[in-house]
């Protein structure tokens, strides 16, 4: 870390210096990007030290008669829902539910992507034409239908979500790697490879993929946002994490019908929604300006 | 021009065969057989599942279902309901669509003159206080989810403040009205769930729009126009919006599948008896034909959508009628 800073310090001009200390000085210039960084740190930490953060648990029941809907105060800074649990201390390790099913399904999304995207631009011809034509279909649904009819056939967990949101999100993903692959496909490397008799699978896993990581990478840091934003909108529908499980979503749904009386139920886990999707995409608009400014625009 | 139009009407059919497959395919990606859940949860006795499975077609070879599905979908048949009554899908389907279409058409205008009108001028006072207030507001509703953003506006308008109606279509007790008020009780109910279904895409409309104008205003003919001692206003209506509207017909096509999708939670929400809440209402009861049916119907509505934005494009874009002539 160190070691970084200083060799920035002496030569600032960019474009000296690899890929990643450029991209990260210029990173650091944008202050909105490392606002973006602070908040996703900040919520990894409240998602890793929930229990140590509250004295509360988040599932068992309260004192229901006497701590119910009870206003913020010291002991509760965001109140109490209906149940009489602690909103502050659901939201908390709600946290760990957002982040969790948000960074799998945007891996699985991305990996999904990256491997129809890079087979289809690698082999060409009627396998692309096939792929990328599956891809249209399925980009023609849209994907809150397409997992409400997914969990309308299958049972709902934590796993299935995952899967859900990443079997239906990696069609972006697929169109972006397939176009960088048909950019870097024509480069002398890839043809010496080929000319040194290196097989398809060896191409597509050795060069044409670590190739287009970055922009893998940080699309996927923009995607992140989206996938959370559709899980919320999935537990507020009760389609989602299934109960007692504390997410935001539910915990919003939760609190629907006693707005005027508990306000605080309803309002505290959407705004901590509302914060983590900002904190991501002004994390994943630095990452792209920072790393990779041609590919993207 | 007429070359063009026949090639994407014959990718959009073939898209819509595919949309149809994917449909089949998922129905039968489902543990045991798509009905499983259904007759397994009562203890039926083995005869009436076996019954059952032959009256629904279960038990002919995958290939013959299949040919038989198509058949009757790409007919418009989807079946029966299991759950409102064994009512024809079709009807259920047909009762929600003009419902979903009112929502989404008033939410797709709403967000094109505000996404279009706060771009432009965004990029015309770019740098200044104005421009920055509109970037981190369109970041914050961009990054809000609707539902919540539907509670707090409910909270205000309707329970607070009491102007806006929250929830349904129309008020009850308006049959006998005359036409003008039915009109107005309409729209009023019409405020807030288009407003949240327009609002984010307007946010990604303005960024789009303010990044279009300002690469035609950086172009030669608007430096031309500015050297004839053209006037400000002129420049910025006629020349350089004309210009950069033309790619926004495409950004258009492309958020038909985000206020379809969009409209599933706030249906659900406002109570409105659209396609969303009938997928939503049909999951809660177990109902797949619906499901699938609706999952259809959405798929042909975005198809058809973006077929008509891409010939809008190809007609306002003389560029195109060019290169196709060329190739």
């Amino acid at each position: 870390m160190r070691m970084t800073k200083e060799r920035n310090k002496r030569n600032r001009k960019p474009g000296s210096g690899g890929l990643w200390s450029v991209g990260w000085t210029r990173f650091r210039e944008r202050r909105l990007a490392v606002a973006g960084a602070v908040i996703v740190l900040f919520l990894y930490l409240v998602a890793i030290f929930a229990p140590v953060l509250t004295p509360y648990n988040p599932v068992t029941y309260g004192d229901i008669p006497a701590a119910r809907y009870m206003g913020p105060s010291f002991q509760h800074p965001f109140g109490t829902d209906k149940f009489g649990r602690d909103v502050m201390t659901r939201m908390f390790y709600g946290s760990r539910v957002s982040l969790l099913i948000g960074f799998f399904a945007v891996t699985l999304s991305i990996v999904l992507g990256s491997l129809v995207g890079a087979l289809s631009g690698y082999a060409g011809g009627i396998v692309d034409a096939v792929l990328m034509r599956v891809v249209d279909a399925l980009m023609a649904i849209p994907r809150l239908f397409l997992l409400l009819t997914c969990i309308a056939l299958f049972s709902q967990s934590i796993l299935l979500i995952i899967i859900l949101l990443g079997a239906t999100g990696w069609m972006s993903a697929a169109r972006l790697v397939r176009g960088q692959v048909l950019a870097i496909k024509q480069k002398d490397y890839i043809v010496a490879a080929e000319a040194l008799g290196a097989g398809g699978k060896r191409i597509i896993f050795k060069h044409l993929i670590p190739n287009t990581l970055t922009v893998i990478v940080v699309s996927a840091t923009l995607r992140i946002g989206g996938i959370i934003l559709a899980e919320a909108a999935l537990s507020f529908l009760g389609l989602g994490v299934p109960p007692p499980t504390p997410s935001w979503g539910m915990m919003v749904f939760e609190g629907r019908d006693v707005m005027l009386d508990a306000w605080w139920v309803s309002t505290f886990p959407g705004l901590a929604i509302v914060i983590t999707v900002i904190g991501f995409n002004l994390l994943g608009d630095g990452l792209r300006d920072a790393f990779d400014p041609i590919h993207f625009t | 021009m007429t070359g063009f139009i026949i090639k994407r009407l014959m990718q959009s059919v073939l898209l819509i065969f595919l949309v149809l497959t994917i449909t089949f395919f998922l129905l039968h990606l489902a543990p045991g057989d798509p009905m499983a859940k259904y007759y397994n949860r009562q203890g039926i006795s083995p005869e009436t599942v076996k019954m059952m499975r032959a009256k629904f077609g279960l038990d002919r070879p995958i290939t013959e279902q299949y040919i038989k599905w198509v058949a009757n979908f790409a007919r418009g048949d989807f079946g029966f309901s299991l759950h409102y009554d064994r009512r024809p899908v079709r009807d259920l389907v047909f009762e929600a669509i003009p419902n979903t279409l009112r929502l989404t058409v008033a939410a797709l205008l709403l967000y094109i003159v505000i996404g279009i009108s706060l771009g432009i001028l965004s990029a015309v006072k770019k740098g200044t206080l104005f421009d920055k207030v509109n970037t981190v507001t369109a970041l914050f509703l961009y990054s809000i989810p609707s539902f919540w953003l539907s509670l707090m506006l409910i909270f205000i308008f309707s329970l607070k403040l009491g102007i806006l109606p929250s929830s349904h279509m129309q008020s009850i007790g308006m049959e006998g009205a005359g036409w003008f008020e039915l009109l107005c009780d309409r729209a009023r109910h019409l405020v807030l769930p288009a407003f949240v279904l327009g609002v984010a895409s307007a946010a990604g409309m303005a960024r789009y729009m303010r990044g279009s104008m300002l690469d035609v205003l950086r172009e030669d003919y608007i430096r031309t126009a500015r050297a004839k001692g053209l006037e400000n206003k002129k420049i910025f209506l006629k020349h350089a919006f004309r210009n950069a509207a033309i790619p926004v017909v495409t950004i258009i096509g492309l958020s038909i599948p985000f206020l379809l999708g969009g409209a599933v939670v706030i249906e659900k929400i406002f109570s409105w008896p659209g396609m969303g809440r009938l997928a939503v209402d049909a999951i809660y009861a177990r109902d797949y034909p619906v499901v699938l049916a609706v999952n259809f119907v959405v798929g042909v509505m975005v198809i058809l959508g973006n077929l008509v934005a891409d010939i809008g494009y190809a007609l306002l874009d003389p560029r195109i009628k060019v290169t196709k002539k060329t190739e």
